[in-house]
């Protein structure tokens, strides 16, 4: 049997939900407003660290239209405290209460909820409770922090040092010791946090005659959120279900359980009525998991001929104030180490890092997690060393990448690269930037007096993760699996359910399509459903760059067994053998006489009949349930290459060409793809140029206003120019990789890189991230800033 | 982000608005276009008993050249000054820096004279009624008070519009035909508040640079007329080198605050090369150069 419907994975497949998303027809938590419907509006700590002395909530519940105040102790009593576990052997467990109990850690903490007939009115609540506060001294820098003479945040810790792992390989002590030439630098890669265009928010439903009680989430993971809300309120998980309909970007930032989901669930049952909340912008600024926020410094050391020989790093990272579940606050420092070696051969290899608590919302994953700082860091590391050798950058990379005969290969953290296409990625950005003229370029640019810069990043990430390692290091939490459920209705038409949940991918497309053509039908015959635990088998969610691995390969099994079984059926109908049949656009016939055939609405239908039209002994119905374990993951990589321009007055800098050449194994939709991409160098030329939270020394969020916080604008994005590289995963079903993440990854790495590149006739480094007008002005010579100095 | 409670009218006329102003005795606001006002009332970082809208004061609006001066009413929408043939052709320093207010979505509301009244520094509009030496008009119980751009602006956020009294018209004189002109700025991205903002006017009698106007925004707390910048090339004529040497003066004479955007020396720095930037295209432009 075999399918002979027109290619669906591989094809520019216009994605099937934007006319929804676009003409707006999606529904987002803020549509839905049951009756009797209260809104949740909450009391946000304005202190970075202080006691709570007194909190008295009296004259807000006095209020008209205010049903209830919730109090952090009230809500301990209707939940557990959150506690995100890890088996790694250097960490302390923490407790994120939903609302602050006895102390408060950062500033914009949920402290009480006021739940009223209107949000305006639970505002107006939140001005009527009385708080008194009795300061502590705010940990605000993570060096410090780690002091003798810093507060204490966790006093069930005694230290803010949260966690501490290390990597080793071989000698790298020796490696170091003996190399020809050895670079070093002390990277800053400052805090960052996701802009998503719907914020977050939920609504919780308790319906009393069944028992059952419903959130709707703008959230990524619906069944993570409902596994462990389950635990926390102490409810049976088939009384729980968590529908995350149309989302509007994650990001990572919506991977994790929040503070007000847990709150906004056990107000509901409490009052039973449906309780409401959607955070404003500013509380997205404040209380929204954060990201990245690391210091590394770093030593890369080679031959003289530009070999690799060892790599050197210890990495600080700032988690803020809680750690968060399910991550825990190692996500993103033991991912900086995990992946720093990048696409290159390191013989030997020594890592640490550090997770410090301080008085910030707390850290958590962000598209790239870790890998961003990563490859920042050993890029620079690899350009510096170009430029010690004086070697060309890209010509440095060819002769350290791993090389096809490598594969499957070990990286020095323990990480298995299954196979990519490292070096052809290069040669192509190459050759697609032109890359000879290109320098040819900036010589001239340069003897014009202007500062062209040519930049270069390589990038391997982990995709697709499978059960032999957790998403997140040492998390206890399973997300090696997802499930597919894949229906066929009497009609013939096609429902296929997934427990990921999609927020801006087009999974309802790129799904559709895999489903579509293992099972030979067109693609309109295919619904997916996804984003709603009481209609999917179990799953997580999305995250981590596996949706189209794990729930693409569930997807594959699942058409795989629904199609065996129609096929079983139509031989039957057809009196023909099932070997001889083909499918052609949802019709089954049988090879080489196409009028000798059955549609497979015809096929459904039987299906469905009884033992009739059966087979002897063949169970009616037409669906089938298959899970799907990756076991390890696939690697996922690409080259990209920037060229920009620095004015030499204003220190603005311009891309002037992008360029990416990404390998993400067999591609399900380019277009997809593409804009995946394009949307995650988008991200990364922020990290680059523009984004920063930036908290003042008091722990004071300066950053509150998209007045502050700089998200790029249409006028910083270049044209991009993305090419593909097809290394099919020769281990993950259908041959896909994951690459939602890499864009945000690779870019900051080749902007700085270009940026540096530029500058390089000043001898000036770029070694901190975003580079602001303000940075490569201080770090000009002859600045007459207040802090002089060669690095920007 | 919900404001706090606040009662609310919505006058068809000037001398309505101006009742409800004295019966709330200070503890009322104005509402123009409320792109300001209305950030600042979700925040409740304001929290007025009550709102007067001025909207629907049709006679707010309007673009009008009389005897030389451009008199523009208070409610006049960026947009609809950005898109005026008469602003162009008699005032193009304003539609050069009206396009650099905000994005569009808020030029469509936002007005001439919420932007004078909400007294922003880093703002365009006030930086172009100082460089054109322009008034504007408060009207209140008392009848009219015309005041001129260094009897307006206090400080930051802050003029000395009483708080029953309602801007009513702005009144720009319309330099001579051949003057130059220019407005250039600095922002971190498009559409952003300024870092440094420059408006220049130049005016010649032959060769001779008889007055020179450079107004600083986002340089101190109100919009800095650099006079020692001005003096220069009034006295020395309009040369590369008198720019050159106005720039450096205009750098020493402005006073920045640092913030998370820029240090003060940075908008310093800035000043200096946008004051530079903008000469040159000032100059470029007189006698109807491009
Ligand atoms: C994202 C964003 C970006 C922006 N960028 C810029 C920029 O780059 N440059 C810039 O200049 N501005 C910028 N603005 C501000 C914008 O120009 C505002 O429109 C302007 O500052 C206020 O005008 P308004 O009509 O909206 O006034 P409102 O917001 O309604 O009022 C502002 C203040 O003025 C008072 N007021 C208004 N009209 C009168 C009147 N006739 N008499 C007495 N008092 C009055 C109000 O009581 C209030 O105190 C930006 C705004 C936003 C939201």
């Amino acid at each position: 049997m075999e399918a002979l419907t027109p290619k669906l994975v591989g094809a520019r497949v216009k994605r099937l939900e934007d006319r929804r998303l676009l003409t707006g027809q999606g529904s987002y938590v803020d549509d839905f407003r049951p009756p009797g419907l209260l809104h949740a509006a909450f009391l946000r700590s304005p202190h970075a660290h202080a006691r709570i002395v007194r909190l008295d909530p009296a004259a807000a519940r006095a209020l008209p239209g205010v049903a209830a105040v919730a109090t952090g102790a009230e809500i301990a009593r209707l939940t557990r405290p959150v506690r995100a576990l890890s088996k790694m052997k250097e960490y302390r467990v923490t407790s994120f209460p939903p609302l602050a109990l006895g102390k408060v850690r950062f500033a914009g903490e949920a402290v009480a909820a006021v739940v009223a007939a209107s949000r305006y009115v639970a505002e107006d609540g939140l001005d009527r409770i009385l708080v008194d506060y009795e300061p502590l001294p705010a940990v605000s820098h993570m060096e410090a922090a780690m002091g003798a003479g810093a507060a204490l945040l966790h006093e069930e810790t005694g230290s803010n040092l949260l966690l501490a792992r290390e990597f080793a390989t071989g000698d790298v002590d020796s490696a170091i010791a003996g190399a020809a030439v050895v670079v070093r630098e002390r990277f800053r890669f400052r805090r960052h946090t996701a802009v998503c265009l719907e914020n977050r928010g939920c609504l919780a439903e308790y319906h009393e005659g069944t028992g059952l009680l419903t959130l709707r989430s703008a959230t990524q993971c619906p069944g993570l959120v409902r596994d462990i809300l389950a635990d926390l309120l102490d409810l049976p998980e088939h009384r729980i279900r968590v529908i995350a309909a149309d989302v509007g970007g994650g990001f990572g930032a919506k991977s994790s359980l929040y503070p007000e989901e847990i709150t906004v669930a056990a107000l509901a049952l409490w009052l039973r009525r449906p309780v409401k909340w959607i955070s404003d912008r500013r509380e997205d600024l404040l209380a929204t998991s954060q990201a990245w926020d690391e210091i590394v410094e770093a030593e890369l050391a080679l031959g003289a001929d530009g070999t690799i020989v060892g790599l050197r790093a210890e990495v600080t990272a700032d988690v803020g104030a809680y750690s968060i579940y399910p991550w825990t606050a190692a996500i993103e420092p033991v991912q900086t180490i995990s992946f720093l070696p990048g696409p290159y051969r390191v013989p030997h290899y020594r890592a640490h890092a550090r997770g410090v608590t301080t008085c910030k919302a707390p850290m958590g994953p962000y598209r790239g997690v870790g890998r961003p700082v990563a490859a920042f860091v050993m890029e620079g590391l690899m350009d510096r060393a170009a430029r010690l050798l004086g070697l060309d950058p890209t010509e440095l990379r060819l002769r350290n990448f791993i090389r096809p005969e490598d594969f499957p290969y070990k990286s020095p953290s323990g990480i298995v690269w299954d196979r990519a296409g490292f070096t052809e990625t290069m040669l192509r950005a190459r050759e697609t930037l032109g890359y000879e003229a290109a320098r040819a370029e900036q010589a001239q640019a340069r003897a014009e007096g202007r500062w062209i810069g040519v930049g270069f990043a390589s990038y391997v990430e982990l995709t697709g993760i499978g059960s032999a390692i957790p998403v997140s290091p040492g998390m206890p939490v399973a997300t090696g699996t997802e499930a597919a459920t894949v229906r066929v209705d009497p009609s013939g038409t096609v429902t296929a359910i997934f427990g990921i949940a999609s927020h801006g991918q087009g999974l309802e497309t790129s799904l559709a399509q895999v489903v579509a053509e293992e099972m030979g039908l067109p693609l309109e015959h295919v619904r997916v459903v996804h984003g709603d635990t009481a209609l999917s088998p179990y799953g997580t969610g999305t995250y981590a760059s596996r949706s189209a691995v794990l729930a693409g390969g569930a997807g594959i099994l699942a058409g795989r067994a629904v199609r065996e079984k129609a096929f079983t059926i139509a031989a039957h109908l057809l009196e023909a053998d099932p070997a001889d049949l083909v499918v052609n656009g949802g019709r089954v016939a049988v090879r080489g006489t196409p009028d000798r055939g059955v549609t497979f609405r015809e096929i459904a239908n039987a299906a469905y009949s009884g033992a009739r039209r059966l087979p002897r002994g063949m169970e009616p119905g037409l669906e089938a349930t298959r899970f799907y374990d990756p076991y390890f993951g696939t690697a996922s990589s690409a080259t990209h290459a920037a060229i920009v321009e620095v004015d030499r007055e204003t220190y603005e800098v311009t891309i002037r060409r992008y360029v990416v050449v990404e390998d993400c194994g067999r591609i399900i939709n380019p277009l997809i793809v593409e804009g995946q991409v394009h949307g995650g160098v988008v991200q990364g030329a922020g990290a680059a140029l523009l984004e920063e939270v930036v908290y003042d020394g008091a722990g004071q969020l300066l950053t509150g206003t998209l007045m502050d916080y700089l998200v790029p604008a249409a006028t910083l994005v270049p044209t991009m120019e993305v090419h593909h590289v097809e290394t099919p995963s020769p281990t993950a079903l259908g041959g896909f990789r994951g690459m939602g993440e890499g864009g945000t990854i690779g870019a900051p790495a080749a902007i700085a890189n270009a940026v540096a590149d530029a500058l390089s006739p000043l001898g000036i480094e770029v070694s901190e991230l975003p580079i602001t007008p303000e940075r490569l002005f201080r770090a000009m010579p002859d600045s007459g800033g207040a802090d002089r100095g060669s690095r920007a | 982000m919900k404001p706090a409670p606040f009662e609310y009218h919505v006058p068809t006329t000037v001398e309505e608005a101006l009742a409800h102003l004295r019966h709330y005795g200070g503890e009322a606001k104005v509402l123009a276009g409320g792109q300001s006002l209305m950030p600042l009332l979700n925040f409740r970082l304001s929290r007025p008993a009550a709102l007067v809208d001025i909207n629907r004061i049709g006679a707010l609006s309007y673009i009008e050249e009389e005897n030389g001066t451009l008199r523009l009413g208070a409610l006049t929408r960026q947009r609809a000054i950005e898109r005026s043939d008469v602003v162009r052709s008699r005032l193009p320093l304003l539609t050069e820096a009206t396009a650099l207010v905000g994005h569009l979505p808020i030029r469509t509301r936002g007005t001439i004279g919420g932007s004078l009244a909400h007294a922003d520094p880093s703002a365009e509009y006030p930086a172009v009624l100082t460089a054109l030496e322009g008034q504007v008009v408060a009207r209140g119980a008392g009848g009219e008070r015309i005041l001129r751009p260094e009897e307006f602006f206090r400080t930051y956020l802050t003029t000395t519009l009483g708080p029953d009294e309602i801007l009513t018209e702005v009144r720009l004189p319309i330099p001579p035909p051949g003057s130059g002109w220019a407005f250039e700025e600095f922002s971190r991205r498009h559409g952003d508040f300024a870092l440094v903002g420059i408006a220049v006017l130049l005016l010649v009698e032959g060769t001779r640079c008889a007055k020179a106007r450079l107004v600083a925004a986002g340089a101190g707390p109100v919009p800095a007329r650099l006079r020692g910048a001005e003096e220069i090339l009034e006295r020395d004529g309009l040369t590369e080198q008198s720019f050159e040497a106005a720039a450096a003066r205009a750098a020493e004479l402005v006073e920045p605050d640092s913030d998370i955007h820029a240090s003060a020396a940075f908008r310093r720095h800035l000043t200096r090369v946008f004051t530079l930037r903008a000469l040159r295209k000032a100059a470029r432009r007189i006698h109807g150069g491009h």
